[in-house]
């Protein structure tokens, strides 16, 4: 074992005797590295100079032709605007029900020949209820003032002989989800004295409901004009494909790869996509300035506040990002399909 | 250099362009290749520069079958052949040095190296005072050298031409010739499509004849004409 271990004396000479052997080996392979490394830079350089050069030369073309280029910008921007419209709304419905959820609460309606000590009574004994946060207690005279003053129907109700509203407690979940909820008012039910228990989150719920069904049609709408994008970036890019076809069979009979061929149709389609996605951006700026001053008057009339909804500088960047990827797609599939059109048979 | 076997080429199920097609090209040959138009001269170029595959046979240039390679490796297969055209391709959007510098673009060399070898191209077609002219200014013999100059500016080992004399009038179709016999003389492999027989009786080069895709003639001696 040791033996094995150590070498014998005459091979330890031999290693030191050539002890400068694998130095030299070394150094050509440090050589031979540096100049793969020289190559893969050099090549990375020449890819790097032709995006350049392509990118440059397709605005160049976008410029020569300028008003093509605008109606193919235009034609991608109104295209967006719609489900980025419907999306800015449903934001902003979303907020609204952030707000509504943190005071979602239970209005329990007491007996109607209940007495008003009777009531109060109930509503501490209702405060008492597990799940329950608060209860307040409104008598039968808080809730006609409540609803007189809310309707503007003084002179009706002074008519009426006596009080037809019942008393009622209106209560705070302590869990606001929608099946404690639920549970709850379905327990406080069943409580002697109460009459019925009526839920405002019912409406909530539908709210919700309405909000999902409008997330939906987001979706539907965004992919359906996405692909309206896809396609009017991808006929632009077929007819400068055909008017450049003896250029594109050239270059691939003197050695261009597929991705050098595609490379100027990428960016053109990439910069149809940016100025489609700056056009919407723009025009929905505008339009919301437009809108702003007859829905907040309209907001106003209802005593609430809102503001029409603007793009933040995250959804500028989602919607900018998207488009250009959108116009690259498009000019990807204009390209690949005339590509495949000239391959050897 | 390039080897054909048995190589066979037909076109919707019926129709042989190509019909057992042998023959061998040494490295650093001129040869031309003739016979009446429809004989199947551009398909065989068609074959050798890989715009097509052969139905029958193999086609070797430089040891290498040409019918393997990947689709990916086509591109780097053809920056090692240059081709000139009858209607010479020259693409008018660009001037006369963009146009020879296009294969070195598409090499991805430095601009002050690629600089260098257009401008020694365009030397040895003499047109290099013409650098900045665009194509559509050039004549019909001007365009056809610089068609060979951007087909030779990246040194091909195998050059290919088709017709390349055919739209010129005798004189030029001469001075065309002259220049490949240039380029051959530094060792280029050259092979020449080409139906006017007269000049190339006159030019002492192999000569291979096809008629009705089959090769009817391989005269390797030299033809003396009276």
């Amino acid at each position: 074992m040791s033996a094995s271990r150590t070498p014998p004396p005459n091979q330890r000479q031999q290693r030191q005797g050539t002890s400068h052997q694998p130095d030299t080996r070394q150094t050509k392979s440090r050589r031979g590295a540096r100049s793969q490394r020289n190559r893969v830079n050099s090549r990375l350089r020449a890819w790097a100079r032709h995006h350049r050069a392509m990118a440059l030369d397709s605005v160049r073309r976008l410029v020569r032709r300028p008003f093509g280029s605008l109606m193919t910008m235009l034609a991608i921007g109104v295209a967006l605007i719609l489900p980025c419209a419907l999306w800015l709304t449903l934001d902003s419905a979303r907020l609204l029900d952030v707000g509504l959820e943190e005071s979602a609460s239970l209005t329990v309606y007491l007996d109607t020949s209940m007495e008003e000590s009777e009531a109060m009574q109930m509503a501490s004994t209702l405060r008492e209820q597990p799940q329950v946060a608060a209860a307040r207690l409104v008598t039968a005279a808080e809730g006609m003032a409540e609803f007189e003053q809310a309707l503007g129907l003084e002179d009706a109700l002074m008519r009426l002989d006596s009080n037809p509203l019942p008393a009622s407690v209106v209560i705070a979940p302590l869990d606001t989800s929608p099946q404690a909820v639920d549970d709850l008012s379905e327990r406080l039910r069943s409580i002697q004295g109460v009459d019925e228990v009526r839920l405002d989150l019912a409406w909530l719920e539908r709210l919700r409901r309405l909000a999902e069904l409008g997330q939906r049609l987001t979706l539907a709408l965004g992919v359906l004009f996405g692909f309206g994008v896809l396609l009017i970036v991808g006929n632009t890019i077929r007819l400068s494909v055909e008017n450049r076809r003896q250029e594109i069979e050239v270059v691939t009979l003197i050695g261009a790869t597929h991705a050098f061929v595609r490379r100027p149709f990428l960016y053109s389609g990439a910069w149809y996509g940016l100025g489609g996605g700056l056009l919407a951006w723009l025009l929905l700026g505008v339009g919301g300035q437009w809108l702003s001053a007859p829905v907040q008057a309209l907001a106003q009339s209802y005593g609430a506040h809102f503001t029409v909804p603007g793009l933040d500088w995250e959804g500028s960047a989602t919607l900018l990002i998207s488009s250009t990827l959108l116009g690259w797609l498009g000019g990807w599939m204009a390209v690949d399909r005339h590509l495949k059109e000239i391959r050897p048979r | 250099m390039i080897r054909f076997e048995h190589v066979g080429k037909r076109y919707g199920g019926r129709f042989d362009a190509l019909a057992n097609i042998d023959f061998r090209i040494r490295r650093g040959e001129m040869v031309f290749l003739t016979g009446h138009s429809g004989a199947g001269k551009s398909s065989l170029l068609r074959l050798l520069m890989r715009l097509e595959r052969p139905t029958r046979g193999r086609i070797l240039v430089a040891g290498h079958d040409i019918d393997r390679l990947h689709i990916s490796q086509i591109p780097f297969y053809r920056r090692q052949i240059g081709v000139v055209f009858q209607d010479h391709q020259l693409l008018f959007d660009r001037d006369v040095f963009a146009n020879v510098a296009l294969p070195l673009q598409i090499q991805g060399l430095e601009p002050h190296e690629a600089a260098r070898r257009v401008r020694a191209a365009l030397d040895k077609v003499g047109l290099l005072h013409r650098e900045k002219a665009l194509p559509i200014e050039l004549s019909g013999g001007e365009q056809q050298r610089i068609g060979i100059a951007r087909a030779v500016v990246n040194k091909p080992a195998l050059l290919l031409a088709d017709e390349p004399t055919g739209n010129l009038d005798p004189q030029l179709s001469a001075d065309i010739m002259r220049l490949f016999e240039d380029f051959n003389r530094i060792g280029t492999t050259i092979m020449i499509a080409s139906h006017d027989l007269a000049l190339i009786a006159r030019l002492h080069h192999r000569i291979l004849k096809l008629s009705e895709g089959r090769l009817i003639g391989d005269d390797a001696t030299v033809e003396e004409t009276p």
